[in-house]
């Protein structure tokens, strides 16, 4: 009896601590989508403002970014200095891909991204300056929709990871 | 010679080129990347093609084209991944990298109120390969002293294009600029504040403002900058003894030169010619010439054996000038400009100098 009310509350638990982690993804990602946004911005500083060449204004929106998305950058300036005569696209392409999961973000911002990687750096500042606005515009709209999923599916999935953990202890008593 | 500039090129095209045989890397003198179309160098002075197998060929059938992408990565390599911050560069057509090599550059331009603002969709490199030749100018500098002022005297150099003007005046300035007059009356003189003013990069190939190849410790570098404007600036703020500019020729070059003698200090120019009758009959050479403010011309040429240094004394040719058309001789009144036979011939340095 004791052993199955030990399992019981660890199913519990465990459902509970699903269901907030999967909330607080939800929570996150508008958060973390205007950090980016944020960054992007600083990099068009460093670019359009500032000329500084690519690698060093990478760093720079690196070190000045919060977590996690100082991490992504922090990735593509590393990516770049170890270069091995690969593109910037490629460097970009592959730091992005590598460190997106360590975010709550999703796909639809990973695409806005990687489509600056074949422009960043390749023409004039007012074509830099273009492209980074469209990209924070983009930003923008997935920011909203992400506001939107937030405010539709944090609260459930918080409780439905504690139905659905006590769905299980029913059908197991 | 590849080897200098391997660095710069994608790994693709370091690999084609290294596959040609060892001579003609080591007369590379251009390496010419156009999108999509055969690869072209110019090695031991001739212009041929290079297959992907690195055998050469005067025939662009065969030859290794490189890729759009390649030539992507070349432009990232050339400009360390930011396009934006050259601009200044794209205007003019050509980046100056570490090592002094320089890569011209050709595509579409972009226009700004009918002026070139840029060059946008890069499809042609040119990577001329810089070579540095000490002592070129080492045997033909005693001709070229001012024993009263104990410095060079003002000297206008000519030579058709890839006669090796800029290595000459390069070596000349390092050699004022240390003091080695290379002559036994110039014994114990010391160097001389030197003022170069490099509008194209090509004399002091200039990165960020410092020189990469070396112009002596007494030298100063205007870089990048136009000549009249970047003379007169040196003038007012450097305080140069001598003044050393590439390729004059444009009305405002002439004032500015005047400006430099009148304030005592010795110009070194080049201009294109091939002879030296030719430059004379340019009309801002010539004004120059007719003042008298250049006291020696000397000629370039390349040849098999070396670089061929003809100088001409215009001091004593001027001063002939005079005795003539004061003996009424009204036709010799341009006698200044088309003095006698050089009275001096030397031989120096590299025949591959550019």
């Amino acid at each position: 009896m004791l052993l199955k009310l030990i399992g019981a509350s660890l199913i519990l638990f465990a459902g509970t601590l699903i269901g907030f982690l999967q909330a607080a993804r939800y929570a996150d990602r508008p958060k973390q989508i205007r950090q980016l946004a944020g960054a992007l911005q600083r990099l068009e500083t460093e670019i359009v403002f500032g000329q500084t060449p690519l690698p060093d204004a990478l760093q720079h929106t690196a070190s000045n970014a919060g977590q996690p998305v100082g991490r992504l950058f922090q990735a593509a300036a590393d990516e770049l200095s170890a270069g091995e005569g690969r593109s910037f696209r490629e460097c970009w392409d592959h730091a992005m891909r590598r460190a997106w999961p360590t975010t709550s973000m999703r796909t639809p911002e990973l695409t806005v991204t990687l489509r600056l990687g074949s422009i960043l750096g390749m023409s004039d500042k007012d074509d830099q300056l273009k492209h980074l606005r469209l990209a924070a515009v983009q930003l923008k709209a997935e920011e909203d929709a992400a506001r939107d999923d937030q405010a539709k599916y944090e609260k459930m999935s918080r409780s439905l990871g504690l139905l659905l953990a006590a769905l299980v202890v029913i059908l197991m008593v | 010679m590849l080897e200098r500039v391997a660095h710069l090129l994608p790994s693709e095209l370091t690999a084609v080129l290294a596959r040609m045989p060892a001579k003609a890397q080591e007369g590379l003198e251009e390496i010419r990347i156009r999108d999509n179309r055969p690869l072209e160098v110019w090695t031991l002075g001739v212009s041929t093609f290079v297959s992907s197998s690195g055998s050469l060929s005067d025939n662009p059938e065969g030859a290794y084209k490189p890729s759009f992408e390649l030539c992507r990565k070349l432009l990232e390599r050339m400009t360390n991944h930011s396009v934006y911050a050259m601009e200044e560069e794209l205007r003019r057509g050509f980046i100056t990298v570490e090592g002094g090599h320089r890569i011209g550059l050709a595509g579409r331009t972009v226009l700004e109120e009918g002026r070139v603002r840029g060059i946008r969709d890069i499809g042609g490199f040119n990577v001329r390969i810089a070579r540095d030749v000490t002592g070129v100018a080492g045997q033909s500098l005693p001709q070229l002293i001012d024993r009263s002022n104990r410095t060079i005297a003002s000297t206008l150099i000519i030579g058709a294009p890839r006669q090796g003007k800029t290595t000459y005046i390069r070596d000349l300035a390092r050699a004022i600029s240390y003091g080695r007059w290379q002559s036994p009356q110039a014994l114990g003189w010391s160097g001389r504040k030197v003022g170069i003013v490099d509008e194209r990069s090509e004399i002091a190939a200039c990165v960020r403002g410092v020189p990469t190849f070396d112009v002596g410790p007494r030298t100063d570098v205007m870089d990048a900058c136009p000549k009249a404007e970047g003379m007169m600036m040196m003038i007012r703020s450097m305080s140069p003894e001598v003044l050393i500019v590439d390729e004059i020729g444009r009305d405002e070059d002439v004032e500015a030169i005047r400006e430099a003698v009148r304030a005592g200090v010795s110009v070194v120019a080049t201009a294109h010619a091939g002879e030296w009758e030719e430059a004379a009959a340019r009309p801002a050479l010539k004004r120059l010439l007719q003042e008298g403010a250049f006291a020696r011309g000397v000629v370039l040429r390349r040849t098999i054996t070396g670089l061929s240094v003809k100088v001409v004394d215009l001091s004593a040719a001027a001063a002939a000038a005079s005795i003539a058309t004061g003996s009424a001789a009204r036709a010799a009144g341009h006698s200044a400009a088309s003095p006698r036979e050089p009275t001096v011939t030397a031989r120096a340095g590299d025949s591959h100098a550019p």
